[in-house]
Formats: structure tokens, C-alpha cells, sequence
């Protein structure tokens, strides 16, 4: 027995080890660390740059926010702490440890940070910035890498279930990883093997997981018995979005969310998606308009092999669709331009900050500024949904600035996520506000059913349905799409004309308002169009939300419009992404030259700025611009809420 | 252990160390070992029952039980005159519920750790117990309750911090069927059922060992071991080969489990004689007055 013979020693320790010192691993205080700034906040908590006194090295700090101290130390965080402590891969966000804070003196209870890397950016800011063209090498590097890490996961048997842009962060070495986990669950089935894209699901799982915007079609008509397909549809997002600078597909609401996904890759029928007409459906609407598809139309442009890859991962039938094993062995890879590694992709940081200050986003010069400082740069932990929001200290002004800017500049996507970015100082207050994380959209649910009933019983759903409206967490940055369209250049003609018809055809659609195509359409509807996400409570809550947002279809009409808007903003966008791709700036990549970009002083003075505003939480983001919207437009509001 | 092989992190299991096997924070406090033991023994018999009553699955109950071993080891662990062994048992299974499917509220727990605690011994035969049923004796009224959870939530973030935030148990169930498949042992199936349910009975009692085995042993050799020890009971061949070292366990560490399982009865023998009419120190109070009374008697002689 380990004990007896331990009884005699123990006397020796005795002197050695003071049980006041305890130490214990994996577990420190906080005072081990140098807290630098508030880089973020979101629906999970606030997060901190810090410095080790240990090491030296920079962390993210990301604080547990005790919202229901009934249910004692948050499911959500326990969870996390849980998969990425059992999660060993270069792409997966490491969790390094876990900091104590206790105030001295009092009986407060102490506050947790989880410890991670400190990343330079989440791929929705890097996007964000106007300063960044990324290359095709770099797309398929961050791809590659992004591929990687889900490979590992689904192969681990966890289901992320909040794939999106901001949720992948970025280094300064080109080092793409997955992080929030704050919604992924153990996934029960077997795991995806070569040539049979996800599989089957044997059980059910919580259809209130995934950003909408990122959320597959089967999730969407609510699929319960859903596989690890779903995060190859978030995957085929964030492709695209890549080309796109922004969000691909901007529902405004989880109906129209359905009509846009199949705008592009077709309606479902018995052949692209067997067994469709047997899902219940979104919001109650079961039937939907034919329609062919224009995938190639928006992404024919970056090839035949960029295409080829995303309707793969954009497939509807999601036992087809592409599982990670299989996209890496995509000719897509190993065509030409070949992907650059990881080290050769520029250093970005610090033309962030300068675009975005000097307004180089495009809208108002000035405004953009106190963002994010490199649109993407966030601390990140792990867990983008904490952390999310954080605003920057401009925070404030940001907001208005964003707004602002977005809209006018007319700043194509790439305003939007500029705006996003800011959204973070917006945020904030959103966040502190709203406190109940209800994560509007999908982070929030929780994965068992059965385990919200429990103690959920606080659940905040109610909350944050009344008040936000939030859009995907995402959204709050992104929320721009809209105002793409004043920027782009669009071609009007052919989506417009795609459009119209289209309208026709739907019913629903018809209701909507004037297409915000219109360069000139005011930012009112825009701001609109978020609103559905209001479900904001947390995962549970949000089923209800959701549900609500659904229900009121109409108002999703209303928006759609706009939200037509978007994503043409991103098709013209797109034409302009050709360029960008092509040129480059040297000018970035020299910075980012190996030390470069980092160690200069200028980016040290951005970045604080940029650290705040952070990536949010979408959910939180959402909220804060749907409040800033709502304000605005409280007319609209009125309508798409329910 | 994740780095080296990442793919198999979710089967293996944070092990103590040497020196966290040499002493632990009840001993530095002037614990004496024996009744270390007693104590861990008993509030993990105490989870076991809990769990049952909880209508928890033997999986979700075996992660508590480890979690709530772990609490206890080492001079960095929790001491017993630090915590109450009851507030930590009813800890470990909240916690371990909250991370599983099956979801249980906080009063649902606090009510069964009442009910036991009406109980005048933990150990002992609990017919009489359940035949004599009076309710008023395990009311948890809502001020108790209020007060309760105060101390459960509090004392769940006590043992996330012990832990290290380290949450995941590997269990050896599972692979204790696979190795049995691969050993062809289903061939027969009322033998082979019989023999793998002996298996689990030994698993499950290897949770309550006062040797720490689940601390102690990765599950692939607690698996292994544990039908090594059933194929000798009920008479099952198994391959003459040394077939153990297929599945990680070399000899050493298979005499070694095996022998520690089958102490295991003779421990519980042991202990229920020396607890039969009283409880095993659950609470600090009772934990002083236990050895108030030990120095006492130990004064006599």
C-alpha cells in the first residue's frame, strides 16, 4: 500500500513540505503572470494578454465568468478544459494551464483564467484587414492547416460544432489553430473514415450548435443525428470566406440563412441530399424554391479545382460531403501554386493596426481605428467565444466609427469585418450587460438535452432573446455584408438579376423590403438583419430563440433582402479578391520579415489597441451590434424580432 | 503522456507519483495512515451507493470515485482535516455528473448524501437501515440545502484546483471487453459472460482498494489483470502464451494487480469489523473527535 509505507517517511517530508505551500500542477496563480491588457471579451469571459513571470512568454488569459454560480464551476468551461486538455495537435489550441486569482482577505470566491498561446489574430480580423491580401499558397496553407486540425479532431471523436473564422487563430508564424471548444462534445460514432465522408450518427445530438452563418443546411432543417460533417460545412465557409474576405453566407435569419445556402449550392432534393423532406425542417418551412445553384458563378473565378473543393465541403447531403481525411488528398493541394508553408506567409500584425487607424478599410478614414487592431489579432485562447469581444479601448468610439465607416465607404467586405472588429469595444458593454453568455447562436448549446433541464433552469434564454438579438456571434464583425454592397463595385447586373427572379419565385422573399444592393441602402436595414440570432441564451436557451427567430419568418424576409445584398457585396468582393491575391503588398511581407513585424515598436502600440478589440465572442459581438442596430433601426428590429 | 501519443490520450490516465505516494496531506496533518485508508475507503463506498441511487451508470460512478482518490494523494492533495470526506465525495460525483450525459441536480445529490447520512454506518449491513425508513431523519430542508450547495460549489472548485483542472479518467471497462474478445473468449458465451462479469466485479472493487490501483496502474493492465484473476476463478483457459504482454502488462505488474485485487476481500472484511457500528470520520468534527479519541487510547497503553 502506497499509504503504509508512506505513514514512516511522511515524517521526513514533513519538514521538507510545508502543506501551505502546496503547489499544484497544471493550476497556478495569477500572479505568475504580468496581465498586459484586456485583449477580448465575449459571452464566456474577458480576455487578457499576460506575460509569464516564468517564462516570459505571452499568454492569453481567458477568465471564466461564473454566471450561475447555482450549477457551481461552469459545464461549458469544464468541458473545454476537458477536451483540450486531452488534445495534443499543432493546430488545436493548447490549453496551458489554468491561473487562480484570489482577492486576499476576502471570502469571494476566486476567479479562473484558462492559459493559452497568445495568437496574433483569428482569421475573421486577419481577413478583416485591407492591409492583408492573402495568396492563394497562403489559402491553402491556412486550409491545409485548418484540414489538419479537424482531421485530428474528428479522429479524436470531438465534434467542434463552432467552426468559423474567428474561431481559428492565427501566429505570427503562419501557424493556423482551432480554438473555442466551448461548444464541441465528445462525438459518440465512428469516426470518419477515407471515402465515406462523415458517416452515419447512431444518436442525437443538440441541433443549437454552430454561428448560423457557418451552420449546415442539415442543421438548419434540423438534423439531429448530425456527424462531424457539420464542421466540414464550416470549413467550406471559412473557405470561402478566405476568397471573399467576409462570411460567405450571412442569414439573417435561420430561414433565410436556408434560402442563401441554397442559392448557391441548389435546393435539396432527393438526389443531392436523400432524405431531406423527412427533417423537420426550418421553421417550419419544408418546402423551398428550386433552384440550381450558382457556386460556380461565385467561385468560378479562383478555378476549377477551388470549386471543385468547396462543393465538396458545401455538399448538402452531409453523408457525401467530404470528410477532412479525404479534402487533404484534394487535387486542390497539390496543384499549382503549391501551398506556402506556414513560415512563409507574411507577418500581418502591424499593417493591421496602421490600415485600420488610418482608415485604410476603406470606409472612413479615420474610424476604422480602434478596432481590432489587426482585425484578426486576438489573444486568442482557446476559446474564441470567451474571449471573443473585447474592445478595444477605443472601443466607444469605435462603435460608431464602425458603423459609419462600414456603411459609407461602402467598404466591401473587407470593411465588414474591420467592423466586426470593433464590434469588440461595442461589445463590451453588451457583454457585461448580457452577462448571461447566452450564446446567441450556436455556441451556446449545450449538448445534452438532458443536462440543461437540470439546473439550466436559470437559463438566460429568455434574456437574451429580449435582448439581442444576436446575431451570430460572428455576425457582430460581419454584420457588414450588408454595406458591401455600397462598397462593391458590384456587378449589379448579374446577381442582381439572380436575385430578382428569385424573389419572385419565393414568397417569402417577396415581403422583403428593397434589396439593400443598393449602394446607397441605408445601414438601417443592415443592422437589421441580425437580429434573428436574438436567441442568445445559452446553448439551451437558444433552442428557444432560435426557434423564435425561425418562427418569425417573415421578418426574415424582410431582411433577406439585405442580406442578398451581402453576399453579392461578397461575389463583387470577390472579383476584387482576384486582385488582391495577385498583388499583394510587398510591403506586408517585408514587415512581416522574419522578426519583423512583431518586435517593431509600432506594432507593439497598435496591437495594444488591436489586442482589445480582440475577437469577441460572436455571440456577444452580435448582441452589441444588434443593440447598436437596434438603436438605430429600432423599426426593422421591431419586425424581425419576434 | 498526450504528446507522445496523442491519439491514445483518451484511454490513458494521469498516474501519481513516487512521491505522491509517499506521503500525503492527511499524513503531513498528523493523520495516521490507517485511518487515511478508512476514510478514502469509506467515502468511496459512500460515492459507490450514492451513485446507485443517483441511477448513475457504474462508469460515470468509477470516474468519481478516481477523481475523488486523486483529491487525497500526495503532499499536495487534500487533507483530511482540511475536508470533510463527505463534501468531497458528494463533490467528485457532482462534478463528474455535471461532465457526463446524465445531468443530476445539486439537490438531487445533496438529497441522496442525506439520506446516507442517516445511516449510522456506512459499512455495515444497511438492511436494517432501509427497513427502519424514516424520513424525517434525512429531510434536507431548504435552508440545509441553501447551505449545502454553498459548500459543494465551493468545494468543487477546491478540487478542480487540486486536480490541476485534470477532469478526464480512463476507464478500464472497455477495453477489459475488447481484450477479451481478442482472447477468443466469447467462443462460449455463458462461460465467457460469467467470466467477464467476475472481471468487472473486480474492476469495480479495484476502485475502492486502499492501494490506489486506478491511481496507481494505467486501464489496460487493471483490464488485464482483472481477467487474469477471473479466468482463474471460473475456469476459463486462456492462451498458454504470455499473452498479458500483448496488451501492455508485463508479469510484474499483472502479480502485482492480481494479488492486490484479491486482497481486496480481506481488506473489506477487515474494515467492516473495525466500522461496524459507527461511521468512518465523514466530516472534520468527526475526524478530530476520531483522533481525540486514538490518542486517548493510545495514552492508555
Amino acid at each position: 500500500m502506497a499509504s503504509t509505507p508512506a505513514a514512516t517517511p511522511a515524517a521526513t517530508p514533513k519538514t521538507a513540505i510545508k502543506p501551505l505551500d502546496r503547489t499544484f500542477h497544471g493550476s497556478t496563480s495569477i500572479g505568475s503572470y504580468e496581465l498586459e491588457q484586456k485583449v477580448g471579451e465575449g459571452t464566456f469571459g474577458e480576455v487578457y494578454r499576460a506575460k509569464s513571470r516564468k517564462d516570459g512568454e505571452v499568454y492569453a488569459l481567458k477568465r471564466i465568468l461564473m454566471h450561475n454560480e447555482k450549477d457551481g464551476f461552469p459545464i461549458t468551461a469544464l468541458r473545454e478544459i476537458k477536451l483540450l486538455k486531452m488534445l495534443s495537435h499543432v493546430n488545436i489550441i493548447r490549453l496551458e494551464e489554468m491561473a487562480v486569482e484570489r482577492e486576499k482577505g476576502t471570502r469571494k470566491k476566486a476567479t479562473l483564467y484558462m492559459v493559452t498561446p497568445y495568437m496574433d489574430h483569428d482569421l475573421s480580423g486577419l481577413l478583416d484587414n485591407r492591409d492583408v491580401h492573402l495568396q492563394v499558397p497562403h489559402v491553402k496553407s491556412y486550409m491545409l492547416q485548418l484540414l489538419r486540425g479537424l482531421k485530428y479532431l474528428h479522429n479524436s471523436h470531438i465534434l467542434h460544432r463552432d467552426m468559423k473564422a474567428a474561431n481559428l487563430l492565427i501566429d505570427n508564424k503562419g501557424i493556423l489553430k482551432i480554438a473555442d471548444f466551448g461548444l464541441a462534445r465528445h462525438y459518440d460514432e465512428d469516426v470518419p473514415k477515407p471515402g465515406q465522408g462523415g458517416g452515419e450518427a447512431k444518436r442525437d445530438y443538440t441541433t443549437l450548435v454552430v454561428t448560423r452563418w457557418y451552420r449546415p443546411p442539415e442543421l438548419l432543417l434540423q438534423l439531429r443525428r448530425y456527424t462531424t460533417a457539420i464542421d466540414m460545412w464550416g470549413a467550406g465557409c471559412v473557405f470561402g470566406e478566405m476568397f471573399k474576405k467576409k462570411p460567405i453566407l450571412t442569414g439573417k435569419s435561420d430561414l433565410n440563412q436556408a434560402e442563401i445556402i441554397f442559392e448557391l449550392v441548389g435546393s435539396p432534393n432527393d438526389n443531392n441530399m436523400p432524405g431531406w423532406h423527412t427533417l423537420p425542417g426550418c421553421d417550419g418551412v419544408r418546402a423551398w424554391d428550386p433552384q440550381p445553384g450558382n457556386l460556380d458563378k461565385v467561385f468560378g473565378q479562383y478555378g476549377d479545382d477551388t470549386v471543385s473543393l468547396m462543393r465538396q465541403l458545401l455538399k448538402l447531403d452531409w453523408r457525401k460531403r467530404i470528410n477532412a481525411i479525404d479534402a487533404l488528398k484534394h487535387p486542390y493541394f497539390t496543384n499549382h501554386p503549391l501551398p506556402s508553408r506556414p513560415e512563409d506567409i507574411p507577418w500581418f500584425a502591424s499593417s493591421h493596426e496602421l490600415d485600420r487607424r488610418n482608415g485604410r478599410d476603406g470606409r472612413g478614414p479615420g474610424q476604422a481605428p480602434p478596432p481590432a487592431p489587426a482585425g484578426g489579432t486576438v489573444g486568442g485562447g482557446p476559446n474564441a467565444e470567451g474571449w471573443a469581444g473585447k474592445g478595444p479601448p477605443n472601443g466607444s468610439s469605435w462603435e460608431g466609427n464602425g458603423r459609419n465607416s462600414r456603411q459609407p465607404p461602402g467598404s466591401s467586405h473587407p470593411p465588414n469585418r474591420a467592423y466586426e472588429s470593433r464590434i469588440p469595444n461595442e461589445i463590451r458593454l453588451p457583454n457585461e450587460t448580457r452577462v448571461p453568455k447566452a450564446g446567441p447562436d450556436g455556441r451556446g448549446a449545450p449538448p445534452p438535452p438532458p443536462r440543461r433541464q437540470p439546473w439550466q433552469t436559470d437559463a438566460p434564454p429568455v434574456r437574451s432573446a429580449s435582448h439581442l438579438p444576436p446575431a451570430p456571434p460572428e455576425g457582430s464583425r460581419h454584420p457588414l455584408p450588408p454595406r458591401p454592397d455600397p462598397f462593391i463595385p458590384r456587378d449589379p447586373h448579374s446577381r442582381d438579376s439572380s436575385h430578382a427572379p428569385r424573389e419572385s419565385s419565393h414568397p417569402p422573399r417577396d415581403t422583403r423590403p428593397p434589396r439593400d444592393r443598393d449602394p446607397h441602402r441605408k445601414p438601417a436595414n443592415l443592422d437589421s438583419y441580425v437580429p434573428s440570432y436574438s436567441t442568445g441564451g445559452r446553448r439551451d436557451d437558444r433552442r428557444d430563440d432560435r426557434r423564435d427567430d425561425c418562427r418569425s419568418a417573415e421578418r426574415e424576409d424582410r431582411y433577406r433582402p439585405s442580406s442578398r445584398d451581402g453576399r453579392r457585396g461578397s461575389r463583387d468582393e470577390g472579383r476584387r479578391r482576384l486582385n488582391y491575391d495577385d498583388v499583394d503588398n510587398p510591403r506586408s511581407r517585408d514587415d512581416r520579415s522574419d522578426t519583423g513585424g512583431r518586435d517593431r515598436p509600432r506594432d507593439e502600440r497598435p496591437r495594444d489597441r488591436d489586442h482589445r478589440r480582440s475577437r469577441t465572442r460572436s455571440p456577444a459581438r452580435e448582441r452589441t451590434r444588434e443593440r447598436e442596430r437596434e438603436k438605430e433601426h429600432r423599426d426593422n428590429r421591431d419586425v424581425y424580432r419576434r | 503522456m498526450a504528446a507522445s501519443s496523442p491519439h491514445l490520450s483518451q484511454l490513458v490516465n494521469p498516474l501519481v507519483s513516487v512521491d505522491q505516494l509517499a506521503s500525503s496531506g492527511s499524513q503531513l496533518d498528523g493523520v495516521p495512515s490507517d485511518l487515511e485508508s478508512s476514510c478514502i475507503y469509506a467515502g468511496a463506498q459512500l460515492m459507490q451507493i450514492a451513485g446507485i441511487l443517483l441511477r448513475l451508470p457504474q462508469d460515470i460512478i468509477a470516474q468519481a470515485i478516481v477523481i475523488f482518490s486523486r483529491f487525497w494523494i500526495g503532499s499536495d492533495g487534500g487533507s483530511l482535516r482540511e475536508f470533510g470526506v463527505k463534501d468531497v465525495s458528494l463533490a467528485s460525483i457532482y462534478l463528474m455528473v455535471k461532465l457526463s450525459a446524465y445531468p443530476k441536480a445539486p439537490r438531487s445529490v445533496i438529497n441522496v448524501f442525506g439520506y446516507l447520512d442517516s445511516f449510522h454506518s456506512t459499512l455495515g449491513d444497511l438492511k436494517g437501515h432501509v427497513d427502519t425508513n424514516n424520513p424525517e431523519s434525512y429531510y434536507v430542508s431548504e435552508g440545509t440545502y441553501v447551505a449545502q450547495r454553498a459548500q459543494l460549489t465551493k468545494m468543487e472548485t477546491i478540487i478542480l484546483k487540486v486536480l490541476g483542472f485534470q477532469t478526464h479518467v480512463a476507464l478500464p471497462y472497455n477495453i477489459c471487453i475488447n481484450y477479451l474478445q481478442a482472447l477468443d473468449v466469447f467462443v462460449d458465451h455463458e462461460t465467457a459472460s460469467h467470466l467477464a462479469k467476475r472481471a468487472f466485479a473486480h474492476l469495480n472493487s479495484a476502485l475502492l482498494s486502499p492501494q490506489l490501483l486506478y491511481l496507481t496502474h494505467q486501464p489496460p493492465a487493471l483490464a488485464t489483470a482483472a481477467i487474469y484473476l477471473s479466468a482463474k476463478e471460473t475456469g476459463v483457459k486462456l492462451p498458454d502464451a504470455e499473452w498479458w504482454e500483448v496488451f501492455d502488462t508485463d508479469r510484474e505488474e499483472l502479480g502485482f494487480l492480481v494479488v492486490a485485487m484479491i486482497s481486496m476481500e480481506d481488506f473489506v472484511k477487515e474494515e467492516n469489523v473495525k466500522w461496524e457500528n459507527r461511521k468512518a470520520p465523514s466530516t472534520l468534527i468527526e475526524m478530530e473527535n476520531e483522533l481525540e479519541r486514538k490518542a486517548t487510547a493510545n495514552g492508555h497503553h
